[in-house]
């Protein structure tokens, strides 16, 4: 019988960058660089095309979020929300946004897939998943415990055909924990800064771009 | 003491004295609700009975049993453990405390306490206990299930199965006198979830599996799954239907299905609704509404028309929108003339990874292999599908 291995390329429209549906990016560079900026520039420009987006918030809670997402125009798209429940009292869940804590990777998973069957269900066949940080979750779970969500999130992911964007920080974890994270993703979106300039590339074991330089305007990222 | 869970409650009797119950629950379902409902369940038979926190704090426990309707602070014979609140730096009212979650002795002194204090003890997750602990926490957990045996309490255990190591996984199943595995049904995203039991010490256990759904309020309720049988005009639906049925009724006039196909098949531990589409268009309408409730679908064709596949083809666009797995029965095979399954597959231009199965539904033949095939579609479908 023959094989036919069929890749579906999807474009990340405003990086200019086609890779496989399916895929699991790294998201990497120094504190400050503008990764999250980045994300949220890509989770706009992909959800506004009409993917599903979620959005697994450790740093910003659902309302910082959702203020950065209006002034672009943006509302429609779910957050996971892992700041809120450690800062206030319990804060009710709504049909677009969950809260759970950041040490219950369990609630996390559940609701990330409660999500992906909406979507899924009332036709949405293109998912965009942004987590900003994978670095928050290791400064409270040990590296392995981390290694184990991820690897399910990511096969999810992968299963739906959906894409999925994950932040980590450049120098606050030891080289091993670097080294695995990047193992378990198909490709990295590096980030550097030279002489006041900032760029990024990427990097999967197939290929290799150029950098490319940005800048940010009104928290977006923009290429000159 | 009672299990308190629909079905399994049949199944399992009660739960003796002593004796240690795990859910061993897949990442990607909410599972810790079975825990939190066989406690209640004992909080109102007036057992004294104790949950212990290790990834929420208190109020966050207490909101989280509110969404289905259990009010925690009606109960006097109520404690809980806050093996959370130490760990994130904030302090904690509750009777007992863990203070450095991390220490895995100081968590075996008060959970041991526990046990001898109480009818019964939730241990609300057991993975987040493993997770802080380290791989050989196994062990220490598996001392509890000693000291329930010893003290005649009842402990109970969610455990989350992430992808630990083998030793982990096992040491748990068999440390435990029953193991209830939660899952999902799985095509590509979690459709929905089923429960079934790997082992009970004290019963002979049925090989079952039941579909569940959380209704708030309410917890864990079983639900028959739908399975939809669709496909062109004269194809052989009501056939296939009748045939895989223990009984089915059909509203046929002059020999063509003007209202829905009803059968029921209880396979493999599995209870199924199987409902069969009129095939004229005039009832397209409502696929589209079994289609929103239904897991499954299967399509029938008659191999001998190859001029219906078009038609059939469309069916299965209007059903498969809301993304349900779908294998094909190419029907009639008796007759001279049938096309073979891979002949259908090129002609209504398929790919290769859909299940086409040869059937003659007038008489039975294969029809129990589409139901496997697409009950292995759904339950089977793990995490790497293609
Ligand atoms: N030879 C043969 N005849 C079959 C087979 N399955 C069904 N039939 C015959 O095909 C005709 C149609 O079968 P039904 O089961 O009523 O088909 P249906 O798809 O429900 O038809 P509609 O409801 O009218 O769309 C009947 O005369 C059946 O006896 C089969 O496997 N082999
Ligand atoms: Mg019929």
């Amino acid at each position: 019988m023959q094989i036919l291995l069929i890749i579906i390329m999807v474009k990340l429209g405003f990086i200019d960058l086609d890779i496989p549906k399916g895929s699991n990016l790294m998201v990497y560079g120094p504190p400050l660089i503008g990764k999250s900026a980045f994300v949220r520039t890509l989770f706009n420009e992909e959800v506004s095309n009409g993917a599903g987006g979620i959005y697994v918030s450790t740093k910003d809670t659902a309302e910082t979020l959702m203020e950065w997402f209006e002034k672009v125009g943006l509302d429609d798209f779910r957050i996971i929300d892992c700041v809120s429940k450690a800062m206030m009292e319990d804060v009710a869940d709504t049909d677009k946004i969950k809260r759970v804590s950041i040490m219950d990777l369990t609630g996390i998973s559940v609701r990330v897939n409660g999500f992906l069957e909406e979507y899924w269900r009332s036709g949405v066949r293109d998912i965009l998943l942004a987590f900003d940080t994978i670095s928050a979750l290791l400064m409270y779970l040990n590296p392995q415990t981390v290694f184990r969500f991820l690897h399910v999130l990511a096969s999810r992911l992968r299963a739906a055909r959906g894409v999925g964007v994950y932040v980590v920080e450049e120098g606050m974890h030891d080289d091993k924990t670097t080294t695995t994270l990047k193992q378990l993703f198909n490709g990295v979106i590096e980030f550097k800064e030279d002489e006041e300039k900032r760029f990024f590339r990427f990097i999967s074991s197939s290929s290799r771009t150029d950098w490319k330089e940005f800048v940010i305007e009104d928290g977006k990222v923009v290429i000159p | 003491m009672k299990i308190g869970i629909p079905v399994l409650e049949e199944l399992l009797g009660r739960l003796p004295k002593g004796k240690t119950l795990t859910y061993y629950i897949d990442p990607e379902v909410e599972g810790d609700v079975f825990a939190m409902q066989t406690l209640y369940t004992n909080l109102e038979e007036g057992h004294r009975c104790a949950y212990v926190t290790s990834t929420m704090n208190s109020s966050s426990v207490k909101n989280r049993f509110r969404e289905f309707g259990w009010e925690l602070d009606d109960f006097q014979n109520f404690s809980m453990i806050d093996a959370y609140s130490g760990f994130v730096g904030s302090t904690s009212e509750e009777r007992y405390v863990v203070k450095d979650p991390s220490n895995p002795s100081e968590l075996d002194e008060v959970i041991r306490k526990v046990l001898r204090e109480n009818d019964l003890v939730v241990v609300g997750a057991l993975s987040a206990m493993i997770d802080i602990c380290g791989e050989d926490f196994a062990g220490i957990a598996e001392g509890w299930t000693g000291v329930a045996r010893d003290s005649g309490s009842r402990l109970v255990f969610s455990f989350v199965a992430w992808p630990y190591s083998e030793s982990v996984l096992n040491r748990i199943k068999d440390m435990s006198n029953a193991v209830v595995t939660v899952g999902g049904v799985h095509h590509r995203v979690v459709l929905g979830y089923y429960y079934g039991i790997l082992k009970a010490d004290w019963v002979d256990v049925e090989n079952v599996a039941v579909l569940f759904r959380l209704v708030r309020p309410g917890g864990v309720r079983a639900y028959i799954p739908k399975i939809l049988v669709t496909g062109p005009f004269n194809a052989g639906k009501s056939s296939f239907v009748h045939s895989i049925s223990n009984k089915a009724v059909s509203v046929d006039r002059l020999g063509t299905t003007v209202a829905l196909d009803h059968g029921h098949v209880e396979y493999k531990g599995f209870s199924i609704d199987i409902f069969g589409t009129p095939g004229q268009e005039r009832f397209d309408p409502l696929l589209k509404v079994l289609g929103r409730e239904a897991l499954g679908v299967i399509l029938v064709v008659d191999s001998t028309q190859p001029k219906t596949f078009p038609r059939a083809k469309q069916m299965l666009e209007a059903t498969t929108r809301f993304g349900l797995p779908y294998v094909i029965a190419a029907n009639k095979q008796d007759m001279p003339g049938a096309l073979s399954p891979e002949e259908i597959r090129k002609r209504m231009a398929l790919p290769d990874d859909i299940l086409i199965i040869p059937t003659v539904a007038k008489n039975g033949e294969g029809v129990y292999d589409v139901l496997e095939a697409l009950l292995k579609l759904l339950i089977g479908g793990r995490y790497d599908e293609p």
